[in-house]
């Protein structure tokens, strides 16, 4: 896809998400969250780490908020004003959401940040020029830019550690935004993988790096458009949809007893994560 | 997978050949640009390695004792990534954030290469057959009650060889020492259950109860517990399970918890005693002498002195006598104290009070060999060696798998007392402090990269051998294994008994091919079963139960809680994060980097204070403050944390380090260093929280790096994180 082209056919590229006259197919990778099944721990982060080849920057860049963890856990208290926080704190691992109507894809000078077939925010390193406007527009702040050229930047992937290196996924030089990609190096891979089959990937086929090392279990990952996936079976029963800017069950007078929501969904990205809220007991 | 019919030593040669090829051409900023280097074409590939097809071969995770068993991602000779093995029962597929850094510790650039000995404050690199004749020359003479082995937990195979090589040297001082180990909470279970270590079984409670155990963190198995944390969640018969933690400062569970119960530092005993009096009133029926022996322990009482509300109390008997079973758990939190061993014989108490013995806590099972058994550290070993240093008992000390000059309290004077033994050897992954200390440092090879067996405390089912192999050739040709090292030292003392291995990998498959009846079927074929073991990573024998007993004591003494000290009045709470432990792994930038779950501070140490308490001392975030005990004082940046108790303070343990390497010396700072000298009265362990400090403000303020936002963790009013209330959810009906 050329940039002229893209220019030229921006109307229809934008057209293609999120409708119901272009479904998606065969693919529309998409996530749940279970909050409740969280437990803050940081292990999908440093797993992250290990599958995306993410520099670790030292102490002095991250006072400068310069980290590039693609995956992070939040920690919020709560807001009630008492002396402790006695019903604990909650964490929110927040990554890319994988936006529909991404605010990062319209305002790229150059197209690098654009949507793909099966449901991707994808981040093209080579076409990035570096304006960072997507990571102003992006709601999330799940995009991070190399101020530095970490493949020569000191102790950061000294002699024996560029070893460890992931080889499927490129190195990003200074100047290149960055996100979290659904280890699409491990989609893409799977892909090809079942093509010499005749078939598509069935559900647990592909895990992201961040669902396979989760010792809760609290990430879903999938195919939204397969009805066998857990993923679609966990949106469905918890009545969220993907194209709707606001839920028809948040709309029913007295909430609902349903826990699916999707962050800043007002806004209208359309984001592909769908979180499930931590609940905690009422008896005690 | 690759099938099992090729010999795996071969294979590891080949493999050899092709992890030295990629090592030049892999990614990364190579020289070939400038001629230094040659790309190395795959045209000829060796045979078993696919350019850009990964295999995966299984092995078992060494990051800390819990055994998971870990599948390795091998591409073109390099181990790139760490999964779970899905078949064991340990970690059914899953690892920890500690456990993904292991590549950190194999890649590590500051890893010891080569035998280095003693010459003035520098180390010189010797040979390996110098280093062995120097160890050889240096015993020579000394009675065996002189030489003593200081190490970290140690199981399987290799122990059985370090046992054979003490036997030789005729010596029975082998001490085992981990830093943060319940071992209080083993000698109360063993008195209250017959076993150190029974099964926990949270995913079958309907209420876990916990007084301080990080299970979900850095506490005995936490891959496993978070696995049937997850269960618990979701529910026994459709009722979501209910957790309740007791500490004085939060931990990583306490943050997942429904009701987190802030008590004054030490009360943990009383209130447990209060429960049981508590679950009395609601109508349990309690056994004469427990009656007898809660009576003093009314709400009132139990309130007045723990600042847990009789409010809370009562709500928490009601819902532990409605919801059964449930399960009580206890931690470094409750040991911690002088009367640790009475907290924890309290809070079984209540267990056993509650019928949950032998529902969700089961016998465990015993390893059925014994040599291979894990040998589980404790801090009164430290004690020992340090009396058995400062009174010149010993002439040869080794240490492995341990470091404590770092995890010391200075006040025991260990460093100093290492002096005066003759002869020092560290078997070490890098020169941290106690490597520093030593006469002769001997460099081991990663985990990835040796031979062995591991053998968990922590046995969920059955009893799981977890195997060790090599992911890729060493990448230091001067590094060796443990096993190896010590069968080349039991060869200079016993000679015939071992010439028929040449090297550990054959005692290794001969000890585990004599077993094999025990394993498996005996007909098998050796080299079928041999290869079936390293394909699969783990072994899973039966082992015969322990047997479970239960047995009431209500001889019971607890402490009034202690008064303020007028000139230390807070409590130190040296707290046990879950990917730092004791700080042997702080050489690992994965780790530093990834922010603690609570304060999301990186790459620091920090001291957690109640924000109502920084008010009135006036400190603000990012206050440098001096932390005083009686031993030392420390400055850390000051973070205001609500999840503690106001007289209590809390420092992380794990940084601090002098040494070790660019990513862990001069980060933080280390709380053992000012630990005061108290022990457990009845097992002699280190009182890790009953050390007493004073804060002062040093007049400089840093920003503290962390991970939480300008907004400091609040929402204002946006949904982000939310919170249902289990009345308002039907999880029944979700998938």
């Amino acid at each position: 896809m050329s940039v002229s082209n893209l220019l030229e056919n921006w109307a229809e590229f934008r057209h293609t998400h999120p409708v119901d006259d272009v479904p998606h197919d065969p693919y529309k990778w998409a996530m749940s969250i279970d909050l409740d099944a969280c437990s803050g721990c940081n292990a999908c982060s440093i797993a992250c780490y290990a599958e995306n080849n993410i520099p670790v920057v030292g102490k002095d860049k991250f006072e400068h908020g310069q980290v590039m963890h693609w995956m992070r856990i939040e920690r919020y208290w709560p807001e009630d004003g008492r002396e402790f926080p006695d019903q604990g704190a909650t964490f929110l691992p927040m990554m890319c959401q994988q936006c529909e109507a991404a605010p990062c894809e319209t305002v790229c000078p150059v197209g690098a940040t654009n949507h793909t077939a099966d449901g991707l925010n994808s981040q093209i390193y080579n076409r990035c020029v570096g304006s960072r406007y997507c990571s102003a527009n992006c709601p999330f702040k799940v995009r991070y830019f190399n101020w530095y050229d970490y493949p020569t930047t000191e102790n950061v992937w000294p002699a024996e550690m560029t070893q460890q290196l992931n080889p499927d996924i490129t190195l990003r030089g200074k100047g290149v935004m960055e996100k979290c990609t659904f280890c699409v190096q491990r989609i893409r891979a799977g892909e090809r993988a079942v093509k010499n089959e005749g078939r598509i990937l069935r559900d647990g086929e592909v895990q992201t790096a961040c669902q396979q090392v989760c010792p809760t279990g609290a990430i879903t990952f999938g195919n939204l458009v397969d009805p066998e996936s857990k993923v679609h079976q966990k949106w469905k029963a918890q009545q969220v949809e993907l194209t709707a800017d606001e839920q028809e069950k948040d709309k029913e007078e007295g909430g609902t007893d349903l826990r699916g929501y999707r962050i800043l969904e007002e806004l209208r990205p359309y984001p592909s994560v769908m979180y499930m809220e931590r609940v905690r007991e009422s008896a005690i | 997978m690759i099938d099992n019919n090729f010999d795996r030593r071969d294979f590891l040669k080949v493999l050899g050949w092709g992890g030295a090829a990629v090592a030049l051409s892999g990614c990364g900023n190579t020289s070939v640009e400038d001629g230094k280097e040659t790309v190395v074409s795959y045209v000829e590939a060796a045979e078993y390695v696919a350019p850009g097809i990964s295999v995966y071969f299984n092995s078992t995770c060494a990051q800390c004792d819990a055994g998971c068993s870990i599948s390795g991602r091998v591409r073109e000779g390099r181990v790139l990534k760490l999964e779970g093995n899905p078949d064991s029962v340990i970690n059914r597929g899953k690892m920890c954030g500690l456990g993904q850094a292991g590549v950190q510790h194999h890649y590590n650039p500051d890893r010891v290469r080569e035998p280095l000995l003693r010459s003035g404050d520098r180390g010189e690199a010797i040979t390996w057959d110098k280093a062995y004749a120097l160890i050889a020359e240096k015993l020579n003479g000394v009675s065996g009650d002189q030489i003593d082995f200081l190490t970290g937990t140690v199981s399987g195979h290799t122990k059985a060889l370090l046992g054979n090589y003490l036997e030789s040297l005729g010596s029975k001082n082998h001490f085992v020492y981990e830093a943060v180990s319940p071992a209080v909470q083993r000698a109360a279970n063993m008195k209250s259950y017959g076993m150190e270590m029974p099964r926990f079984n949270i995913n079958k409670a309907k209420v876990v109860l916990s007084f301080g155990a990080d299970f979900l963190g850095a506490w005995v198995s936490p891959v496993h517990f978070s696995q049937q944390y997850a269960e618990f969640r979701k529910g026994v018969d459709g009722q979501r399970g209910v957790l309740v933690q007791v500490e004085s400062k939060m931990t990583l569970t306490g943050a997942n918890a429904d009701r987190w119960l802030v008590v004054r530092p030490g009360t943990e005993g009383i209130l447990a005693m209060g429960v049981i009096n508590a679950l009395g009133v609601a109508g349990l029926s309690l056994s004469a002498d427990v009656a007898a022996a809660v009576k003093p322990y009314d709400k009132e009482r139990v309130s007045k002195d723990t600042g847990v509300s009789t409010e809370s109390l009562v709500k928490l008997a009601a819902l532990l006598k409605d919801r059964t079973p449930s399960l009580v758990l206890l931690g470094s939190a409750a040991e911690g104290y002088a009367h640790g061993s009475q907290n924890a014989a309290a809070i079984n108490l209540l267990n056993q009070v509650l019928g949950n013995v032998g529902k969700t806590l089961e016998a465990s099972a015993a390893v059925p060999f014994p040599q291979i058994a894990p040998t589980i550290g404790n801090t009164a070993a430290l004690r020992m060696v340090n009396n058995r240093l400062a009174d010149g008992q010993i002439k040869v000390l080794f240490t492995y798998g341990t470091n404590p000059v770092f995890t010391a309290p200075s006040e025991m004077k260990f460093k100093e007392n290492l002096g005066k033994a003759n002869f020092r050897v560290a078997f070490a992954h890098y020169l941290d402090e106690t490597a520093l200390q030593a006469d002769l440092v001997l460099p081991l090879d990663s985990a990835l990269e040796d031979w062995g067996t591991l053998v968990a405390e922590y046995q969920p089912e059955g009893v799981q051998i977890s195997v060790q192999q090599p992911l890729m050739e060493k990448l230091h040709p001067e590094t060796r294994g443990m096993g190896e090292i010590l069968l080349s030292l039991v060869k200079q003392r016993q000679p015939e008994s071992y010439k028929a291995f040449d090297d550990y990998y054959a005692y290794l498959r001969t000890a585990m091919l004599k077993n094999k009846s025990e394993f498996a079927n005996s007909a098998m074929d050796d080299d079928v079963f041999w290869n079936g073991v390293l394909s699969a990573g783990i072994i899973n024998v039966g082992g015969n139960l322990n047997k479970l007993s239960s047995k009431l004591s209500t001889n019971i003494q607890l402490p009034a809680p202690a008064e303020q000290d007028a000139k230390y009045p807070f409590t130190l709470i040296p707290s046990v994060t879950a990917n730092l432990r004791d700080g042997r792994h702080a050489n690992q930038p994965w780790l530093q980097e990834s922010p603690d779950p609570l304060t999301t501070i990186v790459w620091d140490s920090w001291v957690e204070i109640h924000p109502k308490k920084a008010a009135e001392l006036g400190i603000v975030e990012g206050d440098i403050i001096a932390i005083e005990s009686k031993n030392g004082t420390i400055n850390a940046q000051a973070y205001l944390f609500p999840g503690i108790h106001p007289d209590a303070v809390s420092i992380p343990l794990g940084r601090g380090h002098e040494a070790m390497g660019r990513y862990a010396k001069g980060y933080g700072v280390n709380p053992f260093q000012i630990l005061d000298r108290v022990f457990d009265g009845e097992t002699g362990e280190l009182a890790m929280h009953e050390t007493k400090v004073k804060l002062s403000k040093v007049g400089k303020r840093v920003i503290v790096v962390k991970d939480e936002g300008f907004a400091g963790g609040a929402q204002h009013g946006k949904k982000i994180a939310m919170t249902k209330s289990s009345d308002q959810v039907d999880l029944s009906e979700e998938v």
